[in-house]
């Protein structure tokens, strides 16, 4: 497959070599198994789910009154995941219309989105003061949310990795199967927040 | 080796790469589905050497009803080993792995799977979790089984925490093995090779891979779980602190129970090629069978707490787990009375795979109804945790999964090799086996009824002498064994040359050269009709020139 | 597959012959069932007993009856339908590739089977699990590696268990340290002991004698001995006629308590030095004798009892549930005299196994937990 050569910053007519038979069924499977591997994820999420309930529910040792979490943080951490969502979407739409720079700021903005995420995380954590090893509440709110996090952090990675890999050139406006991904394991990531802050902070 | 690499427009079946040339990457490194296979077999089947082993020390010890051979503790670890290789390093690396990486691809017209790099991660995952499990021997192996319920595994050595990590990389290998086989069922099929047209075994593969993608990364879980208490003291599983020992029982029983019919459906696939192929005759209700292998996955989810109903759950929770446990009675039924069937009226051809099919038939259907009666609340208030909990579970896990193993072994021994197994010697095997698999668990039965628990090293007195009939069956069934292994090596060398076709079958795995051909396919070849009908002329275009040996299609010019 | 195309077939005599037969050995089997000696074996020791050994009986007999069929079908086919040598090597079987009805057959007999087994079952299960009231409640605990057992107004644990012909009994059981399992073969009924939780089971003792407790749950090293053949605390019920029964009783009654007053009599709250306690010692106390109930968390953190973080140390918590202030006087009697309120039971001095010296050190070690 040849890899469309181009020069720096120029980003037009070179990048757009057709799309052949090979490419379209290697992307159908790449991207099938992707949402496998997120369904996957997602089973591994809902098992930490499933421990989280029942263990608050056998009625032994949940903190009376809830932990004290803080809503507020929570709420304005989740808009700044959302909104990284919604950024991530428009780098993928302007890719779509051949737009390299806009692309690239709309990813960089997504990155920057999410390490305010991870920084929201962190002044959380440190706010709570309960302990990973301190109690069921601890188990299952650092696990979960540790999990996610570190979902959040290799994604910032991923999409950097993929920024780079754009720039040199990897991809081409008519094939970017990766960036696709990146997409949908943003978004992925995304939905298990909501999950996470509904069962922890409103449930 | 001219297999031409062609990057011409059409999709991924026309794209071919040249073959690989150097040790390193065509046997070590490879990306071939087939040579995965084959490396997944030959490491499954060391692992069960040393299962084996340890089984043959277990019975060993319990010749004395007062142990003798190995203190307790060593006892202990000794039987958690056995059960954790013989499930999670031996049959479920051999059926899905093993087997499936091996033949399903050829079956449905592929010319590999849809991911080779990650089937090949897959594989590499597999013997370091395995080195790893045995390594723990050394900082004290688990003792609470292969269960490992905690408090129990959180008291055990440094090694319970490295059967947890073993286990969990087992399981990732497993999950990415699962995403691999159902992307590659679902798209790469060959032209005209309808669902309904897929051979069983592939069925088998079809609905054995979202249990393994879905249950092992429960599991996943639940060992992580394991792994952050032990070593980091979260409290999870810990009563004092909140956390429940239930709670692991019931993350664990949520893969496990799927994860035994990992075990089996892909056997059941087995079985339903073997028994066509030497009865001559169609499988008896394909679509039946077909659609009781996603009945059965489907409700494998819905069970898990039949195996807890001992530990403490509410009585109106056993009844939902009690009825839903034995209406998986039913599709297996169907599958069971289906086979049963494809036998009547057929040309039966007795060969060592055929004997190996149909002792499955029996011992399986044992096993199964023991199963119907450990669902059943009250008997289970008494049997559970016995040795007849031990005989149930050998008898669908020996007497299914590997008789069915053995079965594909001397039936598809030829597309690895191109040389056939020695049939006589194979005879003498299969009635040895067959003979010393039932002297060992069918004693088991009567003694866990008496009131034999498992997981002693010692045992009342009075239950000494039926131990020792096992005992020396159980040596029987190990000489078998050992004479099937002279069997696949010596034949190696020394087997008759099997050709393409030796048993007349007719899946597509059969209409290619053995061994098989890097990329499989000259051309690939477009499927008109299911793979049984033995009357009728072979079903499929594009094969012409398969086994005649003149030079690969000239690609159309693009 | 073009159904129509296939073949029809009969079956022939010697099949209906075969199935005759197959008939009688089933219709023997399942007589064998009927009449087995299981009770010779093992005796039936409770009401229940007799009710699982008739649903075994019955699945037993399904199952085999079952199984000889597959099987002799499958003997059947293997012999009469082999290859013989003279026939060609491209001879086929007859073409059939599906038959609804056989196939809708094939489907209802195991759902019949599975049908009854489960509606047989079912009868059964609620037989057990609902059971009259009025019972006598014995408790079993389970240790690393044996059991012990409470019986109410009986100080601390005692050692064997008794239990009165004829009368309702229901049993507690649960465990001090891991997961055990309770299974007495002639009742044919079994529970786990999970730590912080109490499995219930009831039944009436039918029948006199002695019969062994296994363990049935890997608790760690010597599981295996925690049975009656090779243990050194050898684990067994006696089921007494009553009057037998009520003199074992009094009798344990009076050496409970001489086994406590041997301890040391109790001193009264402002005799013991509460001041002089050794906290260490206390904490391994706790660890051994009330962990099993007490969480070292907070009040409403339950296992058994409350967690006991800060019951001499938190204003938020200035009364005990005794309602008495939270003075290290006031835990120190309710050690002494246990409590009974509304969460359960806490057990005596006597029955916690404690003198006074454990007592004061266990109230060092509760105001250090703050
Ligand atoms: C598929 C799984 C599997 C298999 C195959 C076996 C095989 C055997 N098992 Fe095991 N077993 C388990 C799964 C399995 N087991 C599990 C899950 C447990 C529960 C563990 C627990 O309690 O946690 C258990 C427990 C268990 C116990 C109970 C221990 C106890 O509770 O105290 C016993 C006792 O007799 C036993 C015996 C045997 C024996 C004699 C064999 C024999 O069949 C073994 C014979 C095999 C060999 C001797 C290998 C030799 C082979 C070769 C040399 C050639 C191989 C190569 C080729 C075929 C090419 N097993
Ligand atoms: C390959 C593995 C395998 C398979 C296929 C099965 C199949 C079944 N198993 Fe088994 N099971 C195990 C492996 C397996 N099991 C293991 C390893 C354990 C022990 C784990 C441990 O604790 O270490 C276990 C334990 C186990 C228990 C827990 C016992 C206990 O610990 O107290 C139960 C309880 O319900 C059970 C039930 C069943 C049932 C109902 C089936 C059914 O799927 C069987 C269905 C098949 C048939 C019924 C036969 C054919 C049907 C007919 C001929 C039709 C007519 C029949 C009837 C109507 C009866 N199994
Ligand atoms: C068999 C279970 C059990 C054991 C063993 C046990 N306790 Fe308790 N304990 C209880 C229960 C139940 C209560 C609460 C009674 C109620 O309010 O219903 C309680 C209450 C208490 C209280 C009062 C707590 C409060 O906040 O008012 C103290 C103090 C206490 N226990 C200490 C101990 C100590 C120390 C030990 C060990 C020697 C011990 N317990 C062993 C069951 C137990
Ligand atoms: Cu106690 Cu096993
Ligand atoms: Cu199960």
């Amino acid at each position: 497959m040849a890899v469309a050569s181009v020069s720096h910053g120029g980003y037009s007519g070179a990048m757009t070599e057709e799309p052949d038979q090979l490419y379209v069924e290697t992307r159908e499977l790449r991207i099938q198994g992707f949402l496998l591997f997120m369904v996957s994820d997602l089973v591994l999420f809902s098992s930490f789910i499933f421990a989280y309930l029942y263990l608050r529910n056998s009625g032994q040792g949940w903190p009376a009154g809830g932990p004290k979490l803080d809503i507020a943080l929570a709420a304005v951490n989740s808009i700044v995941l959302f909104g990284s969502g919604a950024t991530m979407h428009f780098a993928l739409e302007n890719w779509k219309h051949r737009n390299f720079t806009k692309f690239a700021n709309w990813i960089v903005m997504t990155i920057i989105l999410g390490a305010g995420f991870l920084t929201g995380q962190v002044l959380e954590y440190m706010h709570i003061g309960a302990r990973w090893s301190s109690g069921i509440f601890g188990a299952s709110f650092y696990t979960l949310t540790g999990m996610h996090g570190l979902h959040v952090f290799a994604g910032i990675i991923y999409l950097t990795v993929l920024l780079l890999q754009a720039a040199q050139g990897k991809y081409t406006f008519t094939k970017y199967t990766g960036l696709t991904l990146g997409t949908l394991y943003w978004h992925f990531v995304d939905v298990i927040w909501v999950v996470l802050f509904s069962i922890f902070y409103l449930l | 080796m001219t297999a031409v690499a062609t990057h011409a427009g059409g999709g991924l079946a026309d794209h071919v790469h040249p073959e690989p040339q150097g040790f390193i990457r065509k046997y070590v490194f490879s990306i071939d589905h087939k040579i995965i296979g084959i490396q997944y077999m030959i490491t499954a089947f060391l692992f069960m050497i040393l299962g084996g082993m340890l089984a043959e020390l277990i019975r060993i010890q319990l010749m004395k009803a007062s142990g003798g051979l190995m203190t307790p503790e060593t006892y202990n670890e000794v039987y958690s080993v056995h059960g954790s290789t013989m499930v999670w390093l031996v049959i479920i690396p051999l059926l899905t792995g093993g087997f499936g990486n091996l033949i399903f691809p050829v079956q449905i017209g592929a010319r590999d799977v849809a991911f080779p790099w990650l089937n090949m991660l897959s594989f590499w995952l597999f013997p370091p979790a395995g080195l790893m499990l045995y390594a723990s021997f050394l900082m004290g192996a688990p003792t609470a089984g292969w269960t490992e319920y905690p408090p129990m595994s959180l008291l055990g050595g440094a090694g319970t925490s490295m059967w947890a990590a073993a286990i969990f990389l087992i399981g990732v290998s497993s999950t990415m093995t699962g995403i691999n086989f159902l992307v590659t069922i679902l798209k790469m099929r060959a032209p005209g090779m309808t669902f309904t047209r897929m051979p069983l075994f592939v069925w088998g593969q079809f609905v054995t891979a979202p249990l393994l993608m879905i249950a092992t990364t429960a599991l996943g879980a639940a060992l992580a779980a394991l792994f952050v208490q032990r070593q980091f003291g979260v409290a999870f599983f810990d009563p004092t602190r909140g956390g429940s020992p239930l709670l692991w029982q019931h993350m664990f029983w949520f893969y496990s129970h799927p994860a035994v019919y990992i075990m089996i459906l892909p056997a059941f696939g087995m079985i339903s090629e073997i028994l066509p192929t030497f009865s001559r005759k169609p499988i008896f209700g394909y679509k039946m069978i077909a659609f009781s292998s996603c009945a059965i996955a489907i409700l494998g989810f819905m069970v898990w707490a039949h195996h807890m109903f001992t530990s403490g759950m509410a009585p109106a929770l056993q009844l939902p787990f009690m009825v839903l446990t034995m209406l998986i009675a039913i599709p297996t039924g169907v599958k069971i009375f289906s086979w049963v069937t494809t036998l009547w009226g057929g040309v039966i051809h007795m060969t060592t795979s055929m004997l190996f099919a149909i002792g499955f038939l029996a011992t399986f259907t044992l096993g199964g109804i023991t199963g119907v009666f450990l669902a059943a609340v009250p008997f289970d208030l008494h049997a559970h945790g016995t040795y007849f909990i031990v005989a149930h579970l050998h008898y669908v896990l020996v007497g299914g999964s590997l008789m069915g193993i053995l079965a594909g072994l001397f039936y598809w021994y030829p597309k690895m090799s191109g040389r056939l197994m020695n049939e006589k010697l194979g005879k003498w095997s299969f009635w040895l086996f067959f003979i010393g698999f039932n002297g060992t668990f069918l004693p088991m039965h009567w003694l866990g009824m008496w009131g034999q628990p498992r997981r002693v090293a010692m045992y009342d007195p009075q239950f000494q002498a039926w131990n020792q009939v096992c005992t020396y069956f159980s040596f029987v069934m190990t000489a078998a064994l050992i004479l099937i292994l002279i069997n696949a090596l010596w034949s190696m060398r020394n087997g008759k040359r099997s050709g393409p076709n030796p048993w007349n079958a007719r899946t597509l795995e059969w209409q290619i050269p053995s061994p098989m051909p890097y990329y499989n396919f000259k051309h690939v070849p477009s499927v008109f009709a299911a793979p049984y009908d033995f009357a009728e002329p072979l079903p499929y275009r594009g094969l012409e020139e398969e086994l005649t040996g003149a030079p690969p299609p000239v690609p159309a010019a693009h | 597959m073009p159904e129509n195309r296939d073949p029809v077939v009969h079956l022939d005599r010697q099949f209906w012959i075969v199935t005759a037969v197959l008939g009688v050995l089933a219709l023997i089997s399942i007589l064998w069932w009927v009449w087995a000696p299981i009770t010779s074996i093992m005796p039936e020791a409770v009401d229940k007993a007799q009710q699982i050994d008739a649903l075994f009986r019955f699945l037993a007999a399904s199952g085999t009856a079952l199984f000889i069929f597959v099987c002799g079908y499958i003997v059947y086919f293997s012999l009469a339908f082999r290859r013989h040598a003279g026939t060609p090597e491209n001879a086929v079987g007859i073409q059939i590739h599906d038959n609804n009805k056989l196939e809708m057959w094939w489907t209802i007999i195991p759902t019949v089977f599975v049908v009854i087994m489960a509606i047989f079952s079912l009868r059964i299960w609620a037989g057990i699990e609902f059971s009259p009231s009025n019972t006598l409640v014995v408790e079993a605990i389970g240790h690393q590696w044996y059991y012990t057992f409470r019986y109410p107004n009986v100080n601390g644990e005692v050692k064997e268990m008794h239990l009165p012909l004829g009368q309702a009994i229901t049993l507690h059981v649960t465990s001090s340290d891991v997961i055990h399992s309770f299974w007495i073969p002639a009742m044919r009924l079994k529970a786990d002991m999970v730590p912080g939780l109490i499995n219930t089971f009831e039944f009436t003792p039918t029948r006199p004698g002695r019969y062994e407790i296994i363990c049935t749950e890997f608790c760690g090293t010597l599981h295996g001995e925690m049975h009656s053949g090779t243990t050194q605390n050898p684990a067994y019920v006696y089921i007494d006629p009553p009057a037998q029964y009520a003199s074992w009783y009094a009798r344990t009654e009076r050496e409970q308590i001489q086994a406590s007053n041997a301890i040391s009599a109790p001193l009264s709250p402002n005799q013991l030095n509460l001041s002089r306690g050794d906290a260490g010692a206390g904490a391994k106390l706790f660890a051994a004798k009330c962990s099993a109930c007490h969480a070292v968390g907070p009040f409403d953190q339950k296992i058994v009892g409350p967690g006991l973080k800060g019951v001499l140390d938190d204003p938020a918590h200035p009364q005990l549930v005794d309602g008495d202030k939270a003075t290290p006087e006031n835990v120190a009697k309710i050690l002494q005299n246990g409590f009974k309120g509304s969460m359960g039971e806490m057990p005596t001095q006597a029955g916690n196994g404690l003198n006074n010296k454990d007592i004061v050190n266990l109230v060092a070690y509760l105001k250090t937990l703050k």
